[in-house]
């Protein structure tokens, strides 16, 4: 009985979900010298909060976590130093709102292409993704 | 000076805007390096009227993107023949002929009646002035010795009709475009 519930206990962590997951990540094509933005789904299954403070790639010059938001009926973008994942919940990076930004590319970046960013976080780690590039969300289902 | 002419319309209309551009013309290029008088050029079509930076990360692509699939959709219905689409940098120095050209092809854009146009950046900028589209550069920084800047700007899509008058504005990134293509087919 006693090995019997080991193994579920192995079992149980064996299965245990990763403690951050990337999710539904895309970025757009662009060229070389320019700049595209990358989206995805973050969620925290942990007990705690995590932060994401970093994003690596050798695909930019610089990688940064942005924002674009609306003031005064006006489109404008802003720099975030990290990003918290509360636990248990999802943040989205989205078109319109947070994203991660390629500055200046080192290579044109063309549809159906994957690249594999890494995403650093305090707790986790670095959480490293293929990341297709794309004109749409994999979650888009028409058009 | 820049006057927009107003007329204004005595019955009720579907539209809320109804101002003549035909004063105007501006000369600017497309993708192709071919001369384009902006609007006048277009007069008899309806054209569908994006303002975009190429090194937009976020909200440009997703204007151009949105302009696309209104253009898909209105092709696989046959009702595309009068209607044109175009992009109009406000970036124009760095918005080269070849980097609209390689910004068209790497979105698989159909080219056929979707205009990207740069130009000298005063008249670039009398067409966002006309247009009501505001493009303020900021966040410039130097990456590895090259310049890397960013804009604050309108988020617009433009409706002009046939007679080159401007009828309608939508967001760029959020635009509805069941909306727009209810509106373009209004207008036929």
């Amino acid at each position: 009985m006693t090995t019997l519930k080991l193994l579920a206990a192995l079992f149980v962590i064996t299965v245990a979900a990763p403690k951050i997951e990337i999710t539904e990540v895309w970025m757009r094509p662009n060229g070389e010298g320019m700049n595209t933005a990358v989206f995805a789904k973050i969620k925290n299954n942990s007990d705690k909060p995590d932060t994401l403070f970093a994003v690596e790639s050798g695909l930019a010059k610089v990688v940064e976590i942005h924002e674009s938001y609306e003031k005064d009926g006006k489109m404008k973008m802003r720099k975030i130093d990290y990003l918290v994942v509360p636990a248990k919940k999802t943040v989205e990076m989205k078109p319109g709102g947070l994203h991660i930004m390629l500055i200046k590319l080192k290579q044109d970046i063309k549809k159906g292409e994957k690249h594999e960013i890494g995403f650093k976080f305090r707790k986790a780690g670095t959480v490293k993704v293929k990341i297709p590039a794309s004109d749409k969300s994999p979650s888009t289902k028409n058009h | 000076m820049l006057l927009l002419s107003t007329f204004q319309s005595g019955c009720k209309s579907d539209f809320e805007l109804n101002e003549n551009l035909k004063g105007f013309t501006f000369k600017l290029v497309d993708q192709d390096g071919k001369p384009v008088d902006f609007p006048t050029q277009f007069e008899g079509k309806i054209v569908v009227a994006g303002f975009i930076f190429t090194h937009c990360p976020d909200i440009c692509p997703l204007t151009v993107n949105n302009m696309q699939l209104v253009q898909k959709e209105l092709t696989k219905n046959g009702d595309g023949d009068d209607v044109v689409f175009v992009a109009i940098s406000f970036d124009p120095e760095r918005d080269s002929v070849a980097l609209l050209k390689k910004f068209a092809g790497m979105r698989e854009i159909d080219e056929t009646n979707f205009r990207f146009l740069t130009g000298d950046k005063k008249i670039t900028d009398s067409v966002m002035s006309v247009m009501r589209i505001v493009a303020v550069p900021e966040d410039s920084s130097l990456v590895e010795g090259d310049i890397s800047y960013f804009f604050t700007h309108t988020d617009r899509i433009s409706l002009i009709d046939q007679r080159g008058f401007l009828r309608k504005e939508y967001s760029g990134s959020k635009a509805n475009m069941e909306e727009i293509i209810n509106d373009i087919g209004k207008l036929k």
